[in-house]
Order: C-alpha cells, then sequence, then structure tokens
C-alpha cells in the first residue's frame, strides 16, 4: 500500500535547480534512506516532504493529505536537532505534544499525565530516561540528537523524516543514534525517510534507498540492488573506494564524516 | 635610493592620503573646541567663581568629613554619622527606596514583556511591530523625573506616583531589551516547534522566548538594578525614601547628615549591584546551585571581589 507519494517535485532557489522532477513512491512503513552528496537536495526534498519549504512544481502526499504546511502526523528531525538548549530533555520531549496540548496548559506545563508518561517512555525508548531532568545544552551532541528523537515520538506521528541527523556526530555516536531510530521506527511501525552521507551508515541501516544527484533521482532500489556502481553514480566525483574501504575503521569513517560535515555547510545554505 | 616607479607613486599617494587625514583632524580639532568654549560661555563657568567660593567648599568639606582626635590624632567621626542614620533611621527610608524600585520594576514588568515580544519582527509582522517599538521608544525618551512629574495630578509627588513612574519607564526600556535580545533567536527551534503542530502562541513561547529566558531573567535583574538608582533620585524631587532625606538636609546645610544619607545610599545601591550580579553570572553560567553552607563560607571572598570589579 502506497503511503508517501512524491510526484514530479521540483524546486528552484533563484538560479540553483535544487530538485528536478523528483517522483517516488514509499509504502507504509519502510524505512528509507535517502543519499546524495552536498548540495544533491536531500535536505530541500525532506523540508519540501515536511511542508517548511514550498516546491515550485509537483505535489507530495502522505496518508490521504496534500502536505502544504507543517503537519503533526509527520515529524521531523533536524541535522542541528533543534531542540531547546535551555528547557531539560524531559520539557523538550514533552513539547512533542505541543499540537494536543491548550497553550495555558502547555506553558505551565500542565499536559495530561498520559502525554507526560509518553514523553519518559520516548525518552526511555532513545534510552535517557535516566537523563530526563538533565538540561539539554549540558548533554552530548547524541545525546541531544536522540531528545530530537524522543520529542519527534512524543509527537506520535505516522511519518518520521530525518534530516542528516548525524551529520555533526563523531562516529560512534552516529551508530547509536542511527541504532536507537532504527529501533523507534521498528517498535512504532513508521514509516521512515533518513538522508544521509555516510554510504557506510546507509547500507548498514537502509532497507530501500533513493539516490539523488545535482537534484535528480539517479537510484531507487532496495538493498540488493544498491551496489558499488550505483555508489558511484551517485557519488561520481568522491572516492568510493575510500568511502566504502572499511566500514569499521573509525578513522577512515570520520575522515569522511569531516570531509561531507565541511562541505555540508553549502548544503545548508541551499536549503 | 633605487626603487621601481610604482614604488614611488605608492608613496606618492600614501603621503597625500596622509596629508589629507592631519588636516581633516586638525580642522576637528578647532571645531570642538570652539563648541568646547561656546558651552562653557553658555553655562557661565568661571575659574572666577571657582577660586571666589573654593574656601566655603572647603569648609562644607570639613563638616562632609567631620574630625575628630584619638590621642591627638585626627580621625573621621563615623559616630556624626551613626547618630544620625539612627536618629532618622536610615535603613528603614533604605527600604522605602528599594520597595520604590522593586514594585516599580515588577508592575512595570507585564507591559514590558508583551511590548517587548509584540516588537520584535519575528512576532508582528513588519510594519506593525514598529507601533510598540514607537510606544517604547516615545516612553524611553521622556525621562523617569518627568515621568513623575506627569503623575503628579495623580496625588502629588509621592512613594506611590514615584513607583508609577519607575513602572513606566520599565516598560520602555525593559521592554527594549526584550525586543533586541528577541533578535537573537536562532530559526532552527522555531522552526522544529512548527513541525510538531503548535499553534501561533505556543510557537512564540516555546520555540521563541524558552531561547532567551535566562536573558530575560538577566535583563530584568539590570534594570531592577537601576530602578532603585532611579528611586533614589525620584526621592529628592519628594518621593520619600533616602533621596528626600537627602534633599532636606541638603536644605538645611547639615552637609554631616547628608553625608550620612549618602553613605547609606551608597550601601544599599551596592547591595544591590551584588545581588543582582550574583544571580546574573549564577543563572549565565548555568552552575550547579550552592550550597547554603558554601554560600556562607564563600561569602567574604565573593564580596571583596565584587567590590574590587
Amino acid at each position: 500500500m502506497t503511503y508517501i507519494s512524491v510526484e514530479n517535485l521540483s524546486k528552484r532557489f533563484g538560479d540553483t535547480q535544487a530538485l528536478e522532477d523528483v517522483s517516488f513512491e514509499i509504502p507504509e512503513g519502510e524505512f528509507v534512506v535517502v543519499l546524495g552528496a552536498s548540495g544533491s537536495g536531500k535536505s530541500t526534498l525532506l523540508r519540501c516532504m515536511n511542508g517548511l519549504t514550498k516546491p515550485t512544481a509537483g505535489t507530495i502526499t502522505i496518508g490521504e493529505t496534500e502536505i502544504s504546511e507543517p503537519h503533526p502526523d509527520i515529524a521531523m528531525i533536524f541535522q542541528q536537532h533543534n531542540i531547546i538548549g535551555q528547557m531539560s530533555a524531559y520539557a523538550n520531549a514533552l513539547t512533542g505534544s505541543l499540537q494536543r496540548t491548550s497553550f495555558l496548559r502547555s506553558v505551565f506545563q500542565l499536559n495530561d499525565t498520559d502525554e507526560k508518561y509518553r514523553a519518559l517512555d520516548a525518552l526511555e525508548t532513545v534510552g535517557l530516561l535516566d537523563e530526563a531532568r538533565q538540561r539539554a545544552r549540558q548533554m552530548s551532541g547524541g545525546q541531544q540528537q536522540r531528545v530530537g528523537i524522543a520529542r519527534a515520538l512524543v509527537q506520535e506521528p505516522n511519518t518520521l523524516l530525518a534530516d542528516e541527523p548525524v551529520a555533526s556526530l563523531d562516529p560512534g555516536s552516529s551508530q547509536q543514534v542511527m541504532g536507537y531510530l532504527l529501533a523507534a521506527a521498528q517498535e512504532r511501525n513508521l514509516t521512515t525517510v533518513v538522508s544521509l552521507h555516510q554510504v557506510n551508515l546507509a547500507r548498514q541501516f537502509g532497507q530501500r534507498f533513493i539516490g539523488l544527484k545535482d537534484g535528480q533521482k539517479v537510484f531507487d532500489g532496495y538493498a540488493e540492488d544498491f551496489s558499488l556502481e550505483v555508489v558511484d553514480k551517485i557519488y561520481d566525483t568522491v572516492d568510493v573506494d575510500r568511502l566504502t574501504a572499511d566500514e569499521d575503521d573509525f578513522a577512515d569513517a570520520s575522515d569522511a564524516t569531516d570531509a561531507s560535515s565541511t562541505a555540508d555547510s553549502t548544503d545548508e545554505v541551499m536549503g | 635610493m633605487d626603487v621601481s616607479q610604482q614604488v614611488i607613486d605608492r608613496y606618492q599617494n600614501i603621503r597625500r592620503k596622509r596629508r589629507i587625514r592631519v588636516t581633516i583632524a586638525l580642522v576637528l580639532f578647532v571645531v570642538v573646541m570652539s563648541l568646547f568654549f561656546q558651552a562653557l560661555v553658555r553655562v557661565g563657568f568661571s575659574v572666577g567663581e571657582l577660586i571666589r567660593y573654593g574656601p566655603q567648599f572647603l569648609d562644607a568639606l570639613d563638616q562632609y568629613f567631620p574630625q575628630t582626635t584619638v590621642y591627638g590624632i585626627p580621625f573621621l567621626d563615623v559616630w556624626q554619622y551613626w547618630d544620625f542614620i539612627d536618629e532618622r533611621n536610615l535603613f528603614s527610608q533604605a527600604g522605602i527606596t528599594l520597595a520604590m524600585g522593586f514594585a516599580g520594576t515588577i508592575l512595570g514588568f507585564p507591559l514590558a514583556l508583551l511590548f517587548g515580544v509584540l516588537g520584535s519582527g519575528r512576532v508582528t509582522p513588519f510594519p506593525f511591530n514598529f507601533i510598540f517599538r514607537g510606544v517604547m521608544s516615545t516612553i524611553r525618551a521622556i525621562p523617569a523625573l518627568v515621568w513623575a512629574l506627569i503623575y503628579v495630578p495623580l496625588g502629588g509627588v509621592s512613594p506611590f506616583t514615584a513607583t508609577m513612574a519607575i513602572a513606566t519607564d520599565t516598560i520602555g526600556n525593559l521592554g527594549r531589551l526584550y525586543t533586541d535580545e528577541l533578535e537573537e533567536v536562532e530559526d532552527g527551534p522555531i522552526e522544529a516547534i512548527e513541525t510538531t503542530g503548535a499553534n501561533r502562541l505556543q510557537v512564540i513561547s516555546f520555540g521563541m522566548l524558552s531561547q532567551v529566558h535566562t536573558p530575560f531573567i538577566a535583563w530584568t535583574l539590570y534594570i531592577f538594578e537601576i530602578n532603585v538608582r532611579i528611586a533614589v533620585t525620584l526621592g529628592i524631587i519628594g518621593g520619600g525614601g533616602l533621596g528626600q532625606v537627602l534633599s532636606t538636609q541638603q536644605r538645611l546645610f547639615q552637609f554631616t547628615n547628608m553625608m550620612a544619607t549618602i553613605l547609606v545610599i551608597l550601601t544599599l545601591i551596592i547591595s544591590v549591584e551584588i545581588f543582582s550580579q550574583r544571580v546574573r553570572s549564577y543563572i549565565r553560567a548555568d552552575e550547579e546551585p550552592m550550597g547554603i553552607l558554601e554560600l556562607l563560607k564563600g561569602f567574604p571572598q565573593r564580596m571583596a571581589e565584587s567590590l574590587g570589579k
């Protein structure tokens, strides 16, 4: 059953064609990894799917809804996690329930007890139950991103979108965060789209892969079709041997992370 | 010296530019000096007056700092100060001044917050936010002293009207600090709260205000500090508290009593400042809360540090 359907999606920023005629369909419950070099349009695609960016042309349908603005059924996890540093992990997780809570109740943290349990349950899912009272600002990058995941889960979404959730993390934390993300998606049967630039992480966690290059879809297939040639096609300017050489070799992987995260700032600028 | 034509050209160029700069600086100096002279004439500044009234001021200094002798050695007679402080119960007067500053800050706070938030371009769309900014600028353009005069029909100059004046002043000053602080918030968290499906008010409070609540508390304390100082000034025109005692003693030419009052004012202001600075650095630094024992043990040292700042 088709759940997410993206049809002929295009997006222009001034002279830059960020996305060009991208179409795909995702059945319910799939864990999809969007791959591509920096500036390939991954962020734009996810932001369009979430309604944060308006496409120039094309439509996105998730469930029954045609997306034109942020929707509570779709939760977003950001590269910079975008949690509130001044608040505790628990208070941050609780912001996921805002659309079900009235203004005054939310301001005085008088959410229903069910919502509070939901927030703590989500923190347990990402392994942060004991750190619930800690201020988010004082947590490590990986922990902060897990708080971001918890907030998304409290939203009780059907769809989880994650825009480069591990791009600013070290390889160890990246593994951990991706692990929690996959576990949460499976546990709650969420349709998930994650953009990544690390091929090794993609191979390890992805079920299905969509490759973007210069705003165009260049690959769409499942793990068995995701060969080295495909990786080559997606990243033709990158030294593929080095990216895929040894998946357990952290030094290598962190080199790759560094290189791409520097280039990633360009990606950010382009939206 | 044998150098290329480019070097010579560059040298000439630098010399020309420098000469122009020096000329401009000289002209500016002459202009500033002549303006300064004009200003002195306007205020009737005269060295002759200084010389004529010099002895009178020295006389007053003697009263400001009364002397006594202990075993023939001259000492500052602090007991005279203390007598006045004790007799007129100046610490209770300090309480009135402090109450004016404190109540004024709290009374002004809600409108400062409302106008400050609504004045931000991120909350109210562009031309409309200037309505609120305009109101705050107008309030700021009128000094607290003048506000106290404006409130005279409410019952003359009294601690009550002075507090009203301080509250009004707080709306303008604190609100503006809030607006400025809100310009610094990051877009990411705002966007993230939007994606949770929160309503507009929730996006403002969780996405924006939660990012700035520590600076907001810090700015409020800073304005409280300033408000206590304003409370002293308003006392001088009849608003009660230490300021009023000071102006009465001045009119009675009781210079020793004046200095005693000034000492209490200093104590009050410095205590408020130390308190506000401690709290501000504490919430900014985000430390673990200090234990009460630690608080007491470390007090003398912290006091000395704050005084040395």
